[in-house]
């Protein structure tokens, strides 16, 4: 065994990769053991090697700070995560029952709204919610698919199993760098490959593609697809410019597109207007469009959500989809699985404080230091406060937060975040990681195998985000022996 | 296909900056050949190649003298004026990253890998030492590139507007080195005519069309005959003939070519009407004005045409 792994110690966390005893979990030893041989300047070496393949690739994200904005390498963890395939089916049968479920949510809460009438979700909590679009209400999109694509969030608690921490329903966004992670891998390690079943990521784009053409309101062989980026400055730019050359679909701004009088969407080429049957969306609702939303977007184009009512285009994920996406309503999941499947709940959520209710916040202001307090409506880990990593005055602001605004805020218990092996200069040390799949619903559904794994590089950090200071993992699901 | 405009404005820029970028390494690396041939005191100064891009007005307002540091650092380092060869990269990069989707990946990677080498090297290329090896990777990386484009891309509208932001930048440089040619000898009213042959040479040079002169034309290097071969040379792939003849194989494919294409024609009869050796160096500077101004039209035209039309 090489000196980096020498010290090695999972403390009181599941870790991943090696079990307590410092023996490599079934299906991580092949990878494991020859990781352990490679010598220590061979590790830097493919360390090297795959941070250059990074900046030739070009695979970058992009921080805003107040200075302008940086673009900056992926970063990236050449020891990947394994899970077994047995393992994985499991969580990936639970994510498709939850999708099920929420895109039901959505189409009912914009017409029949029976859930609210039964009281199993308050009607306030949805219809007074910023991300409830009154001009959604009686559309209702093909197959009653609204959210056609979904990133949740999963966690690993102490005791190794699987939770739902958060559903991202609206710009979900991080696939590419999936795929770019097991692309750097293959280039990097690939002696990991030989004696692995390792299952492909890489038709993603090609899934999505299938699910997206499933949506169109025209019957055409190979409708016309349209990936709406808000523009070559955002952060996820690379993503959309990624996943339009994988499914061969145009790659538009707003300004590219119109929609004259017959409500058809056009873009802008040159031999003339060619006409739009899906939008793949990559900008947020509410700069869309600014006929039905923010006037002043200059990001949307004027007319799509016109359009999109007047069933002349498609658009992934609908407009409004974001009602479901929102701390307060990821309560209600399980309810909402019982309620339209009558189903059991397959994948567990972290248990919820709702701070709107008396009881819940309560408890919520009293344990503020063991808790996990979260705006309802956020995302990117923006204005969270770990308790236990908390100071008394980021306390007290938060109290006063929740109690001038209870309906924003909701609490968790602070999870025992699973870690895995993790190469920190030069040691392999233990890092806090998470994991994102990506679910797609069409007319059938798909779960990506795996996901993107996102680590917290800072010591006993739970903070995954790029944005903040993360990285990220291949993610392997493996089959049979190794 | 379909092409969306503002795409085919990018890959059409995208073109012109990497040829630009190709081509300013090119004159830079001909010219510091030619200056270590010239006498000393023989007046032929750095700044010619300021004159040559048209840069004067933005050179002489951070710079006190044409010298060969601020003249070379100006070309080879400085990252934020128009007329350098990390500019040129840049704004390359900057139009690849965002027609990536149109592109194949490798060209990403090309260009990438040439913009960090550029960002890397600049600086230390501006002295006489490394200069020479840097102009030369700059060729090589760019026509790396222009070479994966031809032998990957489908015939269709991204090779189209590739092609023709290539080749109007080519002939706009050739064009330009010409006047230059003309206008120098012109100043010096021919005084120094022992080395007018050498600087024609070194312009042929920058073409790399030296070997093919000499084949086709003959060994003595004369100003009419380069004049003429340069600009009409049909069979030259710098010559201002072979780009145009490119640029109307590309437009003709094109809906409503019509107006691009009645500028083109006109600069094909202006071309057929030159006659380099029964013209003052007055009237051939006067010509090659005009021609790059009906250059500049016919950007125009392609412009108005296909990247910001009224909408419909």
């Amino acid at each position: 065994m090489n000196e980096s792994w020498k010290s090695y110690q999972t403390g009181n966390f599941f870790d991943e990769l090696i079990t307590p005893k410092g023996q490599p979990r079934a299906a991580a030893r092949g990878a494991i053991r020859l990781l352990q041989q490679l010598p220590t300047e061979e590790m830097a070496a493919r360390r090297a090697a795959a941070e250059l393949a990074i900046r030739e690739m070009g695979i970058s994200f992009t921080v805003y700070t107040e200075g302008g904005n940086i673009d900056r390498a992926w970063p990236f963890d050449i020891i990947p995560r394994v899970i077994s395939a047995r393992q994985w089916q499991a969580v990936s049968d639970g994510l498709r029952q939850r999708s099920r479920a929420l895109n039901r949510f959505i189409d009912d809460v914009y017409n029949k709204q029976s859930i609210l009438a039964d009281g199993v979700v308050p009607a306030e909590v949805v219809l007074e919610s910023s991300n409830y679009k009154a001009p959604c209400a009686g559309m209702s999109p093909r197959f009653g698919v609204w959210a056609h694509v979904c990133g949740s969030d999963l966690v690993r608690d102490g005791d190794g199993k699987f939770y739902v921490l958060e559903d991202n329903l609206r710009v979900p966004s991080g696939v590419s760098y999936m795929l770019e992670n097991r692309e750097i891998t293959k280039r990097v390690l690939p002696e990991l490959f030989e004696n692995y079943s390792i299952l492909p990521v890489d038709d993603y784009p090609s899934k999505l593609y299938q699910t997206l053409a499933s949506l169109s309101p025209r019957e055409r062989r190979r409708p016309c697809i349209a990936v709406l980026t808000p523009g070559i400055y955002n952060s996820a730019y690379f993503e959309h410019a990624y996943l339009a050359q994988g499914m061969g679909a145009e790659l538009v701004q707003g300004s590219d597109l119109l929609v004259p009088d017959d409500d058809c969407v056009y873009m802008r080429t040159v031999d003339g207007p060619v006409r739009v049957d899906v939008i793949y969306r990559r900008i947020d609702e509410e700069f869309m469009d600014p006929e039905a939303f923010l006037p002043d977007s200059m990001l949307g184009a004027p007319g799509l959500m016109r359009a999109w009512k007047a069933g002349k285009v498609a658009i992934a994920n609908a407009p409004g989809s974001g009602v479901a996406d929102d701390k307060v309503i990821y309560a209600y999941v399980p309810d909402m699985i019982r309620y339209y499947l009558k189903e059991k709940p397959l994948l567990a959520s972290v248990p919820t404080y709702l701070c709107m209710r008396e009881k819940d916040r309560e408890y919520v202001l009293k344990n503020l230091d063991k808790l996990v307090v979260k705006p309802a409506n956020e995302s990117g880990g923006y204005g969270i406060m770990v308790g236990p990593h908390s100071t008394a005055a980021v306390r007290r602001k938060f109290a006063r937060l929740i109690e001038e605004n209870p309906r924003n805020y909701v609490a968790q218990p602070t999870l025992a975040l699973s870690t895995a092996p993790t190469y920190i200069d030069d040691a392999v040390e233990p890092r806090h990681l998470d994991l994102r799949p990506f679910i797609l619903q069409g007319k059938d559904s798909w779960v990506t195998p795996g996901g993107l794994t996102r680590v917290a590089l800072v010591k006993g950090s739970l903070v995954v985000n790029s944005s903040q200071g993360g990285g990220s993992k291949d993610t392997w699901i493996v089959e049979g022996k190794v | 296909m379909t092409m969306l405009s503002s795409v085919a404005e990018r890959l059409y820029w995208m073109a012109r900056y990497l040829e630009r970028a190709e081509d300013t390494a090119r004159l830079v690396a001909a010219y510091n050949h030619l200056i270590m041939d010239i006498p000393r005191g023989s007046e032929l100064g750095w700044d010619v190649l300021i004159r040559i891009l048209d840069a004067e007005a933005a050179f002489y307002e951070n710079h006190r003298v044409g010298n060969e540091q601020n003249v070379l650092r100006y070309l080879l380092a400085e990252k934020d004026n128009v007329s350098s060869i990390p500019f040129s990269v840049r704004w390359a990069r900057e139009n690849v990253r965002t027609t990536r989707d149109v592109l194949p990946e490798e060209i990403w990677e090309q260009i990438n890998e040439l913009y960090l080498y550029t960002s890397d090297m600049a600086e230390k290329s501006v002295g006489r030492r490394n200069r020479q090896a840097f102009l030369e990777q700059i060729v090589n990386r760019c026509q790396l590139i222009n070479g994966m484009l031809a032998s990957t891309l489908p015939r269709d509208h991204v090779y189209r507007f590739l092609k023709l932001g290539h080749l109007l930048e080519r002939s706009d440089m050739t064009t330009r080195l010409m006047d230059v040619g003309a206008g120098e000898i012109l100043a010096r009213d021919g005084t120094h005519g022992a080395i007018d042959p050498l600087i024609w040479a070194s312009l042929l040079q920058a073409l790399s069309a030296f070997g093919a002169y000499r084949r086709m034309i003959g060994p003595l290097v004369e100003a009419e005959g380069v004049v003429e071969f340069v600009f009409r040379e049909a069979s030259l792939p710098r010559s201002v003939a072979f780009c145009l003849a490119g640029v109307r194989e590309e437009l003709k494919p094109l809906s409503n070519h019509q107006a691009a294409l009645r500028v083109l024609d006109r600069g094909r009869r202006k071309l057929s009407r030159l006659d380099a050796t029964n013209m003052s160096r007055d009237e051939l500077h006067r010509y090659i004005d005009e021609f790059q101004s009906l250059l500049s039209e016919l950007h125009q035209a392609i412009t108005s045409t296909w990247f910001h039309p009224d909408t419909p």
